[in-house]
């Protein structure tokens, strides 16, 4: 449903319509808060993003930097499905797969790049993911880049893990779980 | 002839249609697994029940034969209810590995499921029985029993389509399994069709394996150009790159594709792929090598010679022709000649060549020698330089020998250049540019381009038309068709 909504603008009174007071009072506020900032420079709600990190609010359900998870071997979540490269509107993720001769699990991304630069900070590919291998709660805020290149997230920059991960509770893979409680490579 | 009615239509059909191919003349769709129109009936899948009239079960479609006055529904609530179970019970075992496999996308267990079931599983992961997981058979292919849903296409196939029976389906009842027997291997040729008519992801393809996920992939129409069958295939790319061949099947010539028809895209991004020019042996620019060729060609003038190919598409050939015509010698040829039909009573021709017959074509509008007397003036040093495509060159090596003729060649991969040749250049293939295929039973085939050429290289008769006009010729095309307009004239 659409809502709309009349504004009623009043026509201009006479003395509006000279302009030159409107201008003086205009610019009264921009300098009530030049001198307040001025005097006040703590008072100041600017801060020097990036290098300066903005406190975000404490349990707020933010979607920031993205990451993959790791298995408790030490390899990717991620089976390289493409579901999040397929959901992703902004098509900033370049995936290429590869096969593991040993594990099970058969398939993982060799290349896993995400371009920030592209990225609309959706969350599909969160959504879509059906190994809970993605997912974007590093509590870091993309941005604030001299370079471009800086904005492209490659594999090695997105594995990480939270503390207290990994966790084999929920885990999606079945393959990759009995290979892990198997005791991996050895 | 039976009268059959299907959801309230009516048909008359052929004595001996069943049921599931009279609803498919009908237009209703009967899901099916187990059920290949190139295959023998099994009946074993289950997913095609349909209700008749008067009969106190559901029968199966695909092994119903159409009776007289037979009154057969497919989307009465008792129809829909057996489709949801039978698709609940091949999924029991199913492992649901979609995210590693090959074929999510093109799954009949997938697309079925949101057609008819979506219902949600019953059966705990844990409980699932387990067979063996991937294991690689034979040179293209790799068997996942765990997917497998046991419709036996792919032991069908092999014992009907092959005769050579590698398969079986081993064990009994929830234990059963495909494997192969005893003392077999898995390499008749045509393993690759297992993967196609493989309706889960039991059977997937080695080289196709990871890749890309199918729904990425565009679909091109084209001919392969393996041998001169010229089965009609469907080319799958995306982003510029080739990654499957699959079958277009069509009655007159292919169902099926052999497994070495289904390789040949791999040549368009070899890695003796020829993106420049080639002079003795040292690679050189496009443009100077088109030059150095050029010259060549300027000394030899009328002791120049032009062989066709039956590599080449009709275009080019036709080019070819127009290239001898501009330069106003005799010594040209689109004489070729080889034993045609099948070899071996499947789809693979004794004729390697793709296109002996559209280069008979050529020489029927623009003559030419006979390629035995071509042959001789090659070797007696009458023709001092020969204009030629690779694999067609290569017949000629003893006479080049001793006639000591030069060599300006045409090739897609250096590995078809022959020894000795003065001048390559490189041309776009046929999976990047259109040509026309004349196959062994006379049926002329176009290729479409579904991938860009590398920079620089440009269709055969355009590289010729440079040629030409860096020689003071002019053959005058602007496209592939003008050269078969121009032959004609």
């Amino acid at each position: 449903m659409i809502s709309v909504k009349k504004v009623d603008n009043k026509p201009l009174g006479p003395l509006e319509r000279i302009y030159l007071l409107e201008v003086a009072r205009g610019l009264a506020v921009t300098m009530r808060h030049f001198f307040a900032n001025f005097f006040n420079r703590k008072g100041m709600p600017t801060i020097q993003f990036p290098e300066q990190p903005s406190p975000l609010p404490g349990n707020a359900n933010l979607r920031t930097r993205h990451r993959l998870k790791i298995r408790a071997d030490g390899s990717p979540k991620c089976v390289a499905c493409f579901m999040c490269q397929t959901a992703c509107p902004a098509y900033c993720i370049h995936i290429e797969a590869a096969e593991y001769p040993e594990n099970p699990a058969e398939k993982y991304p060799a290349v896993f790049d995400i371009d920030l630069s592209r990225c609309v900070v959706c969350g599909m590919c969160v959504e879509a993911c059906p190994e809970d291998a993605i997912a974007m709660d590093t509590r870091e805020l993309p941005g604030g880049v001299e370079a471009r290149s800086e904005l492209l997230l490659v594999k090695s920059a997105l594995l990480r893990n939270l503390p207290g991960e990994p966790s084999l509770k929920g885990a999606a893979n079945r393959l990759a779980n009995e290979y892990l409680k198997a005791g991996g490579e050895k | 002839m039976p009268k059959i009615t299907i959801d309230g239509k009516t048909a008359e059909v052929a004595k001996g249609t069943t049921v599931l191919e009279a609803a498919q003349q009908l237009g209703v769709y009967v899901p099916r697994y187990c059920y290949h129109p190139k295959l023998p009936i099994s009946g074993n899948c289950r997913m095609c029940l349909v209700e008749v009239e008067k009969s106190p079960k559901l029968l199966t479609a695909c092994s119903t034969e159409a009776a007289d006055g037979m009154v057969v529904r497919t989307d009465t609530d008792k129809v829909k209810t057996a489709r949801r179970d039978v698709l609940e019970y091949l999924l029991i075992n199913h492992p649901l590995d979609c995210p590693i496999c090959d074929q999510a996308g093109e799954c009949g267990l997938q697309d079925y499921y949101m057609e008819y079931s979506r219902a949600k599983s019953r059966f705990p992961n844990e409980d699932k029985v387990r067979r063996q997981k991937r294991r690689a058979l034979g040179p293209h292919l790799v068997l996942d029993n765990e997917r497998c849903i046991l419709c036996t296409r792919c032991v069908r196939f092999c014992s009907e389509v092959t005769k050579t029976s590698e398969l079986e389906v081993m064990g009994r009842g929830d234990r059963s399994y495909i494997d192969l027997k005893e003392g077999k291997a898995l390499d008749n040729g045509y393993t690759l069709n297992l993967a196609d008519i493989c309706p889960v992801g039991a059977w997937t393809s080695r080289d196709f394996r990871f890749k890309q996920r199918v729904w990425f992939l565009k679909k091109t129409p084209t001919v392969c150009l393996g041998c001169a069958t010229g089965c009609l295939v469907e080319a799958h790319h995306n982003k510029n790159t080739i990654y499957r061949l699959s079958p277009r099947p069509n009655a007159e010539t292919n169902t099926w594709l052999c497994d070495r028809g289904r390789m040949t895209y791999k040549s368009v991004s070899a890695g003796d792929r020829l993106v420049k020019g080639i002079v003795k042996n040292g690679l050189i620019e496009l443009e100077p090598a088109l030059r150095e060729a050029a010259a060549r060609l300027d000394e030899a003038r009328d002791a120049a010679a032009v062989l066709g190919s039956p590599w080449l598409s009709v275009e080019d050939n036709s080019a070819l022709a127009l290239l001898a015509r501009a330069l106003k010698t005799e010594n040209y040829s689109f004489d070729f000649s080889a034993e045609q039909g099948i070899k071996d009573g499947i789809l693979i021709n004794k004729d390697p060549a793709p296109n002996t017959a559209g280069a008979r074509q050529v020489k029927a509008a623009a003559g030419g020698l006979s390629f035995s007397d071509f042959a001789k003036r090659a070797a007696s040093g009458r023709i001092k330089l020969i204009v030629a495509e690779a694999r067609a060159a290569a017949a000629l090596k003893d006479e080049l020998k001793a006639g000591g003729a030069a060599l300006v060649v045409f090739a897609v991969n250096r590995g078809e250049v022959p020894e000795g040749a003065q001048t390559t250049l490189p041309y776009a293939s046929y999976f990047e540019t259109q040509g026309t295929f004349v196959n062994y039973q006379g049926f002329s085939r176009r290729t479409r381009p579904s991938v860009e050429p590398p920079e620089g290289v440009r269709p055969l008769w355009a590289m010729l038309t440079s040629l030409a006009s860096y020689s003071g010729l002019s053959l005058g095309l602007n496209s592939g068709d003008d050269a078969i307009r121009g032959i004609k004239k």
